[in-house]
């Protein structure tokens, strides 16, 4: 049983046993389909990796600062460049909970944020976000611009920053 | 010199106080490992280098009193009068408003190698370089105990256990 499989296993594929027979015409065009049709798998192969990878970086990017959220809901048509502009990077001033407005500790998710309201305007809004991987980022948000209903972690905790100064 | 130490005093005694809070989880404990360390620190005759040295040193100093209050024989053949060490927790006073009493009292609840960096992190705000100083370990371990605290903070939370 075991000779038998070994035996089927080192039997020449078809078209090579074709181009024994005398046609090599049919070798060199099964040779020819079989290449085309090697180059298309290994293309789709490619394209679904780099998708699974678009979509697992996102995702992650999303569980840890609530970023991209609104972009990635399947099925969903949303406004992905609303609210966006509201927000920027600042440079990080290392603010204390006594100088800030609004603390959020988040222990089960790793990380804290600081907000402040800025000083000589109406809407400006400095947070200060703190990761236990070591990150330390800094945002300044125009709350006029951000909508009511976002559900991006800066964003929103800009708004209640507002409501609590 | 009375004037140096009464400003020390005042400077730091209500963040000491938090921190031995966290690891005594009891009033009278808590002042006594504070009032322990500020007279160390003034019987100490090391250099000290800047002010983030001398906090730093306190803070230190703190945790270790603790720590060896914690392991003497008295303390483990002794319960406390008062189990419920939140109410004390309570009358603590923060910078900022926590609202999240069930994870504060889970934190506390932690072993003490992720309890110390747990709460400077979070509840003091000190930075990951910062706290790796003033508990003498690499940044690399005190991320590593920050991650794994969480997931215990999340069992505690989840299970009602560590």
């Amino acid at each position: 049983m075991g000779i038998q499989e070994v035996q089927n296993q080192t039997k020449a594929p078809a078209y090579q046993r074709k181009a024994k027979a005398g046609n090599a015409e049919g070798f060199q065009k099964s040779l020819l389909e079989n290449l085309r049709y090697r180059g298309q798998e290994e293309q789709e192969a490619e394209a679904k990796q780099a998708v699974t990878d678009a979509q697992s970086e996102t995702k992650q990017a999303t569980e840890k600062t609530g970023m991209g959220r609104m972009g990635v809901t399947a099925g969903i048509r949303v406004n992905t460049s609303a609210g966006r502009e509201a927000m920027q990077t600042a440079e990080v001033r290392h603010m204390s909970y006594e100088e800030s407005d609004h603390v959020r500790i988040a222990v089960t998710e790793g990380y804290t944020l600081k907000g402040k309201r800025e000083k000589g305007t109406d809407d400006r809004v400095y947070v200060e976000a703190k990761y236990d991987d070591g990150r330390l980022e800094a945002y300044q948000v125009e709350t006029t611009k951000v909508s009511g209903q976002t559900e991006h972690l800066i964003e929103r905790f800009a708004l209640e920053t507002m409501g609590e100064a | 010199m009375e004037q140096k130490w009464s400003y020390l005093v005042e400077e730091y005694r209500t963040m000491l106080y938090r921190i031995a809070f966290s690891n005594m989880k009891n009033r009278a404990d808590a002042e006594d490992a504070v009032q322990e360390a500020f007279l160390r620190y003034m019987k100490d005759e090391k250099p000290i280098l800047n002010k983030e040295h001398e906090k730093a040193w306190l803070i230190r100093t703190t945790i270790h009193i603790c720590l060896d209050i914690l392991k003497s024989g008295w303390y483990q053949r002794t319960v406390p009068w008062n189990e419920s060490y939140m109410n004390d927790a309570k009358n603590i006073y923060l910078p900022y408003q926590v609202r999240d009493d069930e994870t504060l009292e889970a934190v506390l609840r932690l072993p003490v190698h992720y309890r110390n960096p747990i709460y400077l992190f979070y509840y003091e705000d000190y930075t990951i370089h910062e706290i790796a100083g003033i508990l003498n370990e690499k940044e690399g371990t005190i991320k590593t105990r920050l991650r794994r605290g969480r997931e215990e903070v999340k069992k505690i939370l989840t299970e009602g256990r560590p």
